[in-house]
C-alpha cells in the first residue's frame, strides 16, 4: 500500500491583531486539515488542498506571519496510516451528529410531520456535504449518513403527499 | 496579448479566462505553467500569488478583475459571487450555485486533458450562466 501525499502548512502569526489568527484557524478547520503541531497544519495533497493552502500562505504572508508550503510522506507506513485514521476519526464527531439529526427528522415526519421538517433535513443534507467533501479517507460512519438522510428525505416526502397527511393544516 | 496563469485551472481561473475573453481582451492568448518561475515573459499573469490580478483580501481573482477593470455589470457581480463561493468555499454569498458549479468544473478538469481543452469547454458553461442570470437580473 502506497503512502499518502501530504501538504504541511508551517506558519507563524503575530499573536496581535488575534483576528489573522482566528481567520487562519477557521480556514484550516473548514477544509478538514489537522494540526501536527501549533502552527502545522496538514492535508492530503491534491489540486483543490494545494490551491487553497497556497492562498492561505499568501493570507498568512499579507498580515505580517511567515508561512511556508510543504509537500513529504511521513517516513513509515506506520505514521502514514496512524495520520489517516486521525483524519478519519476528526469527520466522526460531525457524521454521527447528522445521523442523530436525521433520525430526528424521520421519527417527527412518520408522526405527521411538522412544518420545519423540510428546512431541518435541507440544512442537514448541507452538513452532510460539507463534510463529505472534507472527508478525504470516507471515514466509517459516512455511508450510514448518507443512508439515515436518504430514509429521513423519504419519509418527509411521503409525510407531505395528501394521503399521508396527518392533519398538520390550519384546521378548517 | 498573453495571459497566464498556473496549470489545474478550477473555478476561478476558468472564469478569469472567459471574463478575459469576453470583456478584456478578445485577443487574448493562455499560457499555463506549473511554477510561477515557468511563466512567459511579459505574460499577463493571473490567478498567481503576488500578482495584481489574484487574490486580494477576501476577493477572488475574478472579483479582482472587476474592479481592477472597472468592469460595473450586474450580472458579472451576481456571478462574482458565485465564483467566489466555488473558489473560497466560505459561504460568504450564500449562492446555492456554487456547489454545483465546483463539482462540474472539478469533474471537467478531471475529464479533460489539460487546461487548454478545460477552459475552451467551461467558456460555455460562463456563457450560458451569463446569458441565464441577465434574464434573472436585468
Amino acid at each position: 500500500m502506497g503512502k499518502t501525499r501530504w501538504l504541511l502548512l508551517v506558519y507563524h502569526l503575530p499573536r496581535e491583531p488575534s483576528r489573522h489568527r482566528v481567520a487562519v484557524w477557521r480556514k484550516l478547520k473548514a477544509l478538514g486539515a489537522l494540526y501536527l503541531q501549533d502552527g502545522v497544519a496538514a492535508l492530503p495533497e491534491d489540486a483543490v488542498t494545494r490551491e487553497q493552502l497556497e492562498w492561505l500562505q499568501l493570507r498568512v504572508r499579507e498580515a505580517g506571519g511567515e508561512a511556508t508550503l510543504w509537500e513529504g510522506q511521513p517516513n513509515t507506513q506506520a505514521e502514514d496510516k496512524e495520520l489517516v485514521e486521525a483524519f478519519r476519526s476528526s469527520r466522526e464527531e460531525a457524521y454521527q451528529a447528522i445521523i442523530a439529526g436525521a433520525e430526528r427528522v424521520r421519527r417527527k415526519a412518520e408522526l405527521g410531520g411538522g412544518e420545519t421538517l423540510l428546512a431541518e433535513l435541507g440544512k442537514l443534507e448541507r452538513e452532510f456535504r460539507v463534510e463529505r467533501r472534507r472527508d478525504y479517507f470516507r471515514a466509517a460512519s459516512r455511508k450510514e449518513a448518507s443512508e439515515v438522510l436518504k430514509a429521513a428525505r423519504q419519509a418527509v416526502r411521503e409525510g407531505e403527499s395528501p394521503s399521508g397527511k396527518l392533519g398538520t393544516g390550519s384546521g378548517d | 496579448m498573453l495571459w497566464a496563469t498556473r496549470r489545474g485551472c478550477h473555478v476561478d481561473r476558468t472564469a478569469c479566462a472567459w471574463l478575459i475573453k469576453r470583456f478584456v481582451d478578445p485577443e487574448a492568448n493562455f499560457a499555463f505553467f506549473k511554477d510561477p518561475e515557468e511563466a512567459p515573459e511579459g505574460a499577463k499573469l493571473f490567478d498567481v500569488a503576488g500578482a495584481r490580478l489574484s487574490h486580494h483580501g477576501e476577493d477572488c481573482s475574478f472579483e479582482t478583475f472587476l474592479k481592477e477593470y472597472d468592469l460595473q455589470d450586474p450580472v458579472l457581480s451576481e456571478i462574482a459571487e458565485i465564483v467566489h463561493d466555488a473558489d473560497l468555499m466560505d459561504e460568504k454569498y450564500g449562492r446555492s450555485e456554487s456547489e454545483g458549479l465546483d463539482v462540474i468544473v472539478r469533474g471537467m478538469q478531471l475529464a479533460l486533458p489539460d487546461d487548454e481543452s478545460l477552459t475552451r469547454h467551461t467558456d460555455a458553461l460562463y456563457e450560458g450562466l451569463y446569458t441565464y442570470l441577465g434574464r434573472e437580473v436585468l
